[in-house]
Parts: C-alpha cells; sequence; structure tokens
C-alpha cells in the first residue's frame, strides 16, 4: 500500500473503533433500558471465547489436524494455527471473508444467548442488586476461561487464525483489519442510531422513566427487557470476537471487568448516557487521551513520578468522579429523538396550525 | 483439616469487618462501595510500610491501618459522597462514583508500591506478612498462629462495641434513626451529614481493620483489593444489607463456606477445583439474592419458627 497512516492514528482509531462497539451496547441497556449492566465483559467474553474456540477448530477440521481438546493445547496450538494461517487463509481472501463472518455471527449468538439468561436476574432484581448480580457472573465467566484448559487454553491462551492476513503481511494487515473494525463499528452506530428512533428505542426510554406508565399504555416489560439484553449482548460478543480477531490471540486473563464493563461504563458517562452521539464522542475523546498517554509516556514520566499505566487508572478515575459531580448528564445531554424528517414535522405543524384557522 | 478451618475462621474474620464495613456505608448512605477494595488493599500497604519502617510485630500497626482506611473514607465523603447525595443522585451514579475513587485510589497504591520497590529494593509488588506472625503453639501437626485467636478477639471487640455504640449512646441511636427514617430524623434535629460522616469514617475503619487481618493469612499485591471486593459484595449481601450483624454473620458464611467447602470438593473431585473457588461466594449471592432479595435478613425466620412450633 502507497498509504501510509501515522501509528498513532491507527491507535486511536483501533481503540475508538473496538470501544465504541462495547460502549454503544452498554448504552442501549443502560442508557436507554435503564438497566444497570455491570457485566459488559460477560458477553465480550462469550464473543472472544467464540472466537478463540471455534473458527481454528473448523479450519483444523478441514485441514486435519487435531480440533479436539488438544487444540488448545499449547504444545500444538501454535503450530496448527500458524500452518492455517499461512496455508489456508492468507491466499484465500473468499474463505477468510467468510470465516470471519461465521465467527461474528456465532458471536453473535453466543453473546445474546448470554443476554436471555442475564435476563432471568433483570426481571428480578433492581438497581444495585443487579448490577452486582451482573458482575458476579462475569467474574465467573472469566474464571472458567482462565481455568479450564480445553476451552480456550486457559492460562496459556490460544493463537486464533488470522483472517486478515490475506490483506497484507506486518503493518499494512494491521491497517487494513483496524479499518475493517472501524467497518463494523460505523454499522453498529447506525443500526442503533435506527434502534433508537423506531418505536422500540422510544418504548425502551418509556420503560426506563416509568415502567408503570410503559405497561398501562400496552408495553410488555419483560418482553422489552428480554430483547435488549439479547441485542446488547449480541453486540457486546461480536465486539469480543472481533477484538480477539484483530490481535490473533485470546487470553482469559485480558477480559478484566476494569477494561470491559467499567471503562466502557466511563466512556458511556463522559459522552452522554442515553445519547449515542455522546457515547461516540466519549469513546473518541477516551481513546485519544489513551494513546497520547501511550505515546508520550516518557515525557509524561519525566514530569510525574508515576508510570503510565497507573497513571491512566487515576485518569480514568478522576474522570467518572469528575463527571458524576459536575455534569452527570455528559457532554451531550439526551435529547428528544427525532423520528420523522424535520421538513415533515413543519409540514405537519403548518398544516394542523392552518387546520385551526 | 484442623490447619484448613484455622486460615478459613482468620480469613473469615478480616471479611467479615470489611463487609460490615461495607453494610455500614450501604445503611446510611446507599452507597455500595467499590471503593472498599482500596480501602482493604491500602490497610496491606499501611502495615507493610510502617513494618518496614520501624520493625517489630506487625500487629503493633492494625490500629494504623484501621485509621487511615478511615480517614479515606472521611475523605471520599467530604470531596464525593457528600455533593452527590446533596444532589440526590441515583443509586447508579453513587455506585459508579465510589468506582471512580477506588481507581484513583488503586493507580495511587500502585505507583506507591513501585515507588517502595524501587527506594528500598525490596519487593513491595508481593509480599508475606503472614510469616512475621506468632506461633503460640502446636496441635498435632498444625501451628496455632496468633492471628486464629486474636481475629476472633477482633471481630467480638467490633461487635460489643459497635453494639453499645449504635444501641447505647445518643448518636448512635440518632444513627439508627436516620438510617429508618432520614425525613423523621431531621425533624428530630439529627444532623444526617454528621451521621453519613461518622458511617464513612467507621466503613473505612472496619475495611482497614478487615485489611491488616487479611494480611496476616494471605500475600500481599496491590490486585488483593480487586480479588477481595466481589465476596465482600457477596457477604454484604448475604446478610441483608441493612444489618450490621447479619453483614459478620454473611462474612463467615462466604469465607468458611469459601475455604472448607473448597477443601472438601478438591477431596472428592480433585485438585483441579480449587481454582473455581471464588464462585462459591458468587454462587451464594446470586442464590441469595434470587430467592431472598432481602438477604438472610429477608428469610421470615419468625414464621418458619412460628410454623415449626405449631407443628409440634
Amino acid at each position: 500500500m502507497v498509504l501510509t497512516i501515522s501509528p498513532i492514528i491507527i491507535q486511536i482509531i483501533l481503540y475508538f473503533a473496538i470501544f465504541l462497539i462495547v460502549t454503544l451496547s452498554l448504552n442501549l441497556e443502560v442508557g436507554y433500558a435503564g438497566i444497570p449492566q455491570f457485566g459488559r465483559v460477560l458477553a465480550v467474553l462469550a464473543g472472544a471465547i467464540v472466537a478463540g474456540a471455534i473458527p481454528g477448530r473448523i479450519l483444523a477440521f478441514m485441514i486435519g489436524e487435531r480440533y479436539g481438546a488438544d487444540y488448545a493445547n499449547h504444545l500444538y496450538n501454535f503450530r496448527i494455527v500458524n500452518a492455517i494461517t499461512t496455508n489456508v487463509l492468507a491466499p484465500n481472501p473468499l474463505l477468510s471473508i467468510a470465516i470471519l463472518f461465521v465467527t461474528l455471527a456465532l458471536a453473535a449468538i453466543f453473546g445474546g444467548m448470554i443476554g436471555y439468561l442475564s435476563s432471568y436476574p433483570a426481571l428480578r432484581l433492581k438497581e444495585a442488586y443487579l448490577g452486582i448480580t451482573l458482575l458476579a457472573f462475569g467474574d465467573v465467566l472469566q474464571l472458567i476461561a482462565w481455568n479450564y484448559d480445553p476451552l480456550v487454553g486457559a492460562t496459556q491462551g490460544v493463537n486464533v487464525p488470522d483472517v486478515f492476513r490475506w490483506i497484507g503481511v506486518g503493518e499494512g494487515r494491521f491497517i487494513g483489519a483496524t479499518f475493517t473494525l472501524l467497518g463494523f463499528a460505523i454499522l453498529s452506530y447506525i443500526f442503533l442510531d435506527l434502534v433508537a428512533r423506531a418505536p422500540f428505542g422510544r418504548a425502551l426510554k418509556a420503560m426506563r422513566d416509568s415502567e408503570v406508565a410503559a405497561r398501562v399504555y400496552g408495553k410488555d416489560i419483560v418482553k422489552l427487557r428480554g430483547q435488549t439484553l439479547i441485542i446488547g449482548g449480541a453486540m457486546a460478543g461480536i465486539g469480543g470476537a472481533l477484538w480477539t480477531l484483530y490481535t490473533g490471540s485470546m487470553k482469559a486473563i485480558t477480559f478484566s471487568r476494569l477494561t470491559w464493563t467499567f471503562w466502557p461504563w466511563a466512556f458511556m458517562m463522559l459522552g452522554g448516557t442515553g445519547n449515542n452521539l455522546g457515547v461516540l464522542l466519549g469513546t473518541f475523546v477516551f481513546s485519544t487521551v489513551r494513546t497520547l498517554i501511550y505515546t508520550y509516556k516518557e515525557l509524561l514520566t519525566a514530569v510525574i513520578p508515576i508510570s503510565p499505566v497507573w497513571l491512566e487508572y487515576i485518569l480514568v478515575g478522576l474522570a467518572i468522579v469528575l463527571i458524576a459531580l459536575v455534569r452527570p448528564q455528559g457532554i451531550l445531554p439526551e435529547k428528544p429523538v427525532l423520528t420523522v424528517p424535520r421538513e415533515t414535522i413543519e409540514e405537519i405543524r403548518k398544516s394542523v396550525s392552518e387546520e385551526k384557522k | 483439616m484442623l490447619d484448613v478451618l484455622l486460615t478459613a475462621i482468620s480469613l473469615s474474620s478480616g471479611m467479615a469487618l470489611a463487609a460490615a464495613g461495607i453494610t455500614m456505608i450501604y445503611m446510611s448512605t446507599e452507597t455500595f462501595n467499590f471503593a472498599h477494595a482500596s480501602m482493604v488493599a491500602w490497610a496491606f500497604y499501611v502495615i507493610f510500610t510502617l513494618h518496614l519502617f520501624f520493625g517489630g510485630t506487625p500487629y503493633l500497626y492494625f490500629p494504623a491501618a484501621a485509621l487511615f482506611s478511615g480517614l479515606l473514607g472521611v475523605i471520599i465523603y467530604f470531596t464525593v459522597n457528600r455533593w452527590l447525595l446533596k444532589a440526590g443522585a441515583t443509586m447508579v451514579t453513587l455506585m459508579m462514583s465510589t468506582l471512580g475513587i477506588d481507581l484513583i485510589l488503586y493507580g495511587l497504591l500502585n505507583s506507591f508500591a513501585d515507588n517502595l520497590t524501587l527506594t528500598f529494593k525490596k519487593d513491595a509488588r508481593y509480599f508475606l506478612l503472614p510469616s512475621l506472625d506468632l506461633k503460640l503453639g502446636t496441635i498435632g501437626a498444625t501451628d496455632i498462629k496468633l492471628i486464629h485467636i486474636l481475629g476472633l478477639v477482633i471481630v467480638i471487640g467490633v461487635i460489643l462495641s459497635i453494639h453499645t455504640f449504635l444501641f447505647k449512646t445518643r448518636f448512635g441511636v440518632a444513627m439508627r434513626t436516620t438510617v429508618e427514617n432520614p425525613t423523621l430524623a431531621t425533624v428530630l434535629g439529627i444532623n444526617p451529614e454528621m451521621v453519613y460522616l461518622v458511617s464513612w469514617f467507621i466503613g473505612g475503619a472496619l475495611a482497614g481493620l478487615g485489611g491488616a487481618i487479611l494480611a496476616m493469612v494471605v500475600p500481599g499485591e496491590p490486585r488483593i483489593g480487586m480479588v477481595f471486593i466481589v465476596p465482600l459484595f457477596s457477604a454484604s449481601i448475604v446478610g441483608g444489607l441493612y444489618s450490621i450483624f447479619g453483614s459478620l454473620l454473611g462474612g463467615f458464611l462466604i469465607g468458611i463456606s469459601q475455604q472448607v467447602g473448597i477443601y472438601i470438593l478438591a477431596q472428592m473431585l480433585g485438585s483441579w477445583i480449587v481454582a473455581y473457588k471464588l464462585v462459591i461466594p458468587l454462587a451464594i449471592m446470586v442464590i441469595t439474592l434470587l430467592f431472598y432479595p432481602q438477604g438472610l435478613g429477608g428469610i421470615p425466620w419468625g414464621d418458619i419458627l412460628k410454623k415449626l412450633r405449631g407443628g409440634e
């Protein structure tokens, strides 16, 4: 490729894309439906496990390699995955893309299933109790993925066949993969924006603001909550799978509640809970700040005697506290969504006022 | 088996105190305090650092650990929680704000541990205080350590003093009134802010004291609070969230079932199960919440007893 982009920009786009998908799914559940989703990592991890466990096994089966529990064994895994990537996926763009979509579809299904299962406590518990319960579920799944070898190699992790290898080797691959992620992020944004404008989105907000009132107008609360959790879980699952496919390896320890639950919360709160555009802005600001901290860490450590890793925690924490104190509604507060084009509304208004005359 | 039981009891003592701290803060301010993780972890480091500087037995620094975390609680109240309570923030916002504080304290703690390691050339990112414990005697092949006894003594001391404080002093009664009905309490001339402040101090101090006990049982590392926070929440929720004594009980239930339960399961199923020991407190909590959302206190013990008596 002739096109050269600064690695800093690529890094910002990467973080922005992946966290936009996850944060948007969180916003659907928290901002729109009012479910305190403190277990976002659960569905993300489910998607990551799917991406780590399934496509590699399908391909290993196809080329006659070990695909059982041995696949995840670190003695064989690297060799098998390496063979798959170089011999099968790299010369075969169509198969790579097909595998990408199959993986994402499976991740969405598993993420959605996780969402459906979470609807059991979500219908029975309120507020913080529900939050803590979902948090506990997330911890349990991480513990299983971290300790159960045959699934995704436990502490050793597994390598994931590279579905982006056909784009190129080295930098070109990462740029291609990053823009693929960005594409999915944009699709998620458009999808959720349409959801927000649809009757479904407005019903969710009605349910959030007053459950009783929504029920009076014939809205089925049980169904609405379940659907929200399924859609949110599926999106988060796709996010987890995309991240795993991008990094090319799956280690359960990297899917902590801090990175995949609390950070998206911080991004959402900064941008504006309940406002998709705000979430986009919040995610962008955080991704940029985060990348800049890492890029200029030498300069920073010269000024502040704190390692950039911990500085990041302090800054994210400070941001959460300050937002909660100073601007709980976020940078872009929630606004009523416009469901029909402005011109149409104007026309209706005109015709109504003419009738009155 | 005896050593497993002794460790379980001292671990539970620490967890019970820290869980009581969570309940204390939740009862009066409706804030689920995530920062409890860091308060517990900082207690480890207060003891470690003071021991590094002044030597002696770690037990000398227990009060300092309690005081330090108590002051952290006061600081959190004055800088963040007070304003959010005044603004009438929702439960989720209150919870999120303490999460932010926790991240700040966690970052600072890690940075502190790094600097300690660099300056004193002593690994502050992983240390073993239990090895400094005093040996009181041996039963069979098991050593009886001071913490095995002292942990329980501290818990009993705390129960007695909190009970005296809440039921025998004017301020304690005022506190219970505020928890019961904040509006009515203000009518009676009770200053709720003072109540909130004291709750944060006691809650923090309990976290510090619990952390101090835990420091004598498990190895210390900066992420220790993150490991313990979910079991602590479990203990507090199982205890019913509205009863200090319930949460102490919850702490023992969670701690002992986790340690002893996993020991028994490992004997039955093999040692691979030990890796999943954190599932036990979470399972207990989820089951309690789903069937008795009010916790152990919400189970109609009176009705059950009546039925049992009626059956006689």
